[in-house]
């Protein structure tokens, strides 16, 4: 078995992704997906944790967080369907009616 | 426990739920004329959570551990338990006139009492998975509410901006507290972890401790809006339909202070220290930047917002201080914040409906111009955002003033000099922007003579709000006692 710090290299990796996409992407839907990753980079940890000190305590939490990031997921596809409604694409660089 | 037991314990959190799901089968019946109804049954469920509640007391109350060590009763939860549900009802009873006629209704409420549940359940949570849910539950529906006027250019960016930046505060929380539950073994019981880090600081001051703190902080930062993670905070409040940005800054922003007493207070204790500089640096840029920034602003909800940014952070000073008083004070404001806030939200409200009725085709109803002559125009309404704001400037006799006095004389007494200088030049520079509105309602002379009629629902919650920051102020001694006893409980 894989030592858990291999796991943790792994999770900071891919959290790293998402936070370097969050900051640098334009797209709506890219940033969206970006989250998911840091989401995601959250629960390998989990997993490796519980599983590491035979719990299930983690494995729960995990379940848990996927379900949100499902409905996050749900509420954000829809928030980002309105904006391209009003104005045919979901590029952040123009959502900037309020700023100061 | 049996399960009857339980229901009687979470009696207000199954009252919310059955009122919202049973609002959104009710909706699913009514023409949009008769949807208003719901608004009256979303009134009555919060009503009848709140008096459970104080029924059910709320000082002595102490109940360790229920449902597996992840929920508990004390005075701490139920305090923040009624401010929610209070915040909850204010913007429920102002909701009934606006949204009045609106197809989408029974979400609103809905919405606005599943959020409710969410916030009462972060009070309660004494496990960090439960937490979590809990703040995702009533981030949910806030993200759902900000963009409710989907048809306004401004609601949709607000609710954009706030996803955004809340998902990524979540997702920051999140990974900081799996490093929590990974350092110390696999635990999430947040007494639990307390008493494994007073064992083994050490935990906590290894690079991975660090990061973690880091995370967690930055998340709960986010939705604090504490300078620099405020970014969000203003465009929200401005963009977002005012009802609802009464509930973010009453509501949704409470909760998350509640989760960081929690935190940051007991599962972090030992390293106060290191906890205490970052909040210190962090109370200080954020007050003032809060209130400079306000200064300059013409539109009345994106001022409320910076003050709202500057308020919280005051009441981040309490991570610095850290003495009971500290939390007895911070404890307090964020009562009274709730409900300065919220009316102050709601007057603003009240005004842009008025004179939405009188030109439909209105921009920028929440301009500093429009609230020329108020005073003539309508004599309640002005009178009545003129105790708000002297409130939220910390005038004696309104609720403002004993939070912020309590809360600034426990800083002065932990010997944080500088942060009570810096609070107190603070307070004093809100005071401009503050009683500029008033002047302009009182002296200015108005745009036009007609008068303006505050609609009865508007008024019910306006004055409800008043209630509230007035008694805090006139006989704050149950206040303070009750804000006492909570802050008892995370036993500092």
């Amino acid at each position: 078995m894989l030592p858990v710090s291999y796991y943790l290299i792994v999770a900071a990796i891919v959290f790293c992704i998402g936070v370097y996409g969050v900051m640098t992407l334009r797209s709506g839907i890219m940033i969206m997906m970006c989250i998911e990753l840091m989401l995601n980079a959250a629960n390998i940890n989990l997993i490796a944790f519980a599983s590491h000190f035979s719990q299930v305590n983690g494995h729960v939490f995990v379940l848990f967080s996927i379900a949100l990031a499902a409905a996050e997921a749900a509420i954000g596809f829809a928030i980002l369907m309105s904006i391209f409604r009003s104005k045919n694409n979901v590029n952040i660089d123009n959502i900037n009616i309020l700023r100061w | 426990m049996n399960y009857i037991e339980l229901a009687s314990e979470f009696a207000p959190e199954l009252i919310l739920t059955i009122g919202a799901l049973a609002i959104m089968m009710i909706g699913l019946f009514l023409a949009n004329s008769q949807k208003k109804v719901l608004g009256y049954l979303a009134t009555i469920f919060l009503a009848v959570a709140s008096l459970v509640i104080v029924y059910r007391g709320i000082y002595d109350i102490q109940m360790e551990g229920i449902l597996a060590d992840s929920l508990t009763i004390d005075p701490m939860s139920q305090f923040f338990k009624l401010t929610f549900l209070v915040v909850s009802l204010i913007v429920v009873i102002a909701s009934i006139k606006e949204y009045d006629g609106h197809s989408n209704q029974d979400e609103y409420y809905t919405l606005i009492l599943l959020g409710t549940i969410g916030m009462m359940v972060v009070a309660s949570a004494i496990d960090i998975v439960t937490m979590f849910i809990g703040f995702e539950l009533a981030s949910l529906s806030t993200y759902a509410l900000a963009g409710f006027n989907k048809k306004d250019p401004n609601s949709l960016e607000a609710a954009v901006k706030y996803f955004i930046i809340g998902a990524l505060s979540s997702a920051l929380l999140l990974f900081g507290l799996s490093y929590i539950y990974g350092m110390s073994g696999g635990l999430t019981n947040i007494s639990e972890l307390a008493v494994f880090f007073n064992n083994n600081p050490a935990v906590l001051q290894s690079p991975m401790g660090i990061i973690a703190l880091m995370l967690i902080v930055a998340g709960f930062g986010f939705k604090m809006a504490l300078v620099p993670f405020h970014m969000w905070a203003p465009d929200t409040y401005q963009g977002a339909p005012t009802v609802i940005s009464a509930l973010l800054a009453a509501g949704s922003k409470k909760m998350a202070f509640v989760a960081a007493f929690r935190i940051l207070l007991i599962a972090m204790i030992a390293i106060k220290i290191d906890i205490a500089m970052v909040f210190m640096i962090l109370a200080i840029i954020t007050m003032t930047l809060g209130n400079v920034v306000a200064l300059s602003q013409r539109s009345l909800k994106r001022m409320l917002a910076y003050s709202s940014v500057a308020q919280a952070g005051y009441i981040s000073m309490v991570f610095v201080v850290m003495s009971p008083e500290a939390l007895t004070g911070g404890i307090l404001y964020v009562m009274s914040h709730a409900f300065m806030k919220t009316g102050a939200f709601i007057a603003v409200a009240a005004l842009g409906y008025m004179l939405l009725k009188e030109n439909s085709n209105a921009k920028d109803v929440d301009h500093l111009d429009n609230f020329a002559g108020l005073g003539k125009r309508s004599p309640f309404l002005a009178f009545s955002i003129m105790i708000f704001l002297f409130a939220l400037a910390g005038i004696p006799f309104t609720a403002g003033f004993v939070s912020k006095f309590i809360l600034f004389l426990s800083v002065l007494e932990g010997g944080f000099y500088l942060l009570v200088i810096f609070a107190i030049l603070n307070s004093a520079l809100s005071l401009y922007y503050y009683a500029r509105v008033v002047k302009y309602m009182y002296v200015l002379p108005p745009s036009s003579d007609e008068k303006l009629k505050v609609p009865g629902t508007y008024a019910v919650a306006i004055l409800l709000a008043i209630i509230g920051v007035l008694a805090i102020g006139i006989v704050p001694e149950p206040f303070i006692n009750w804000a006492a006893s909570a802050a008892n409980v995370l036993g500092l």
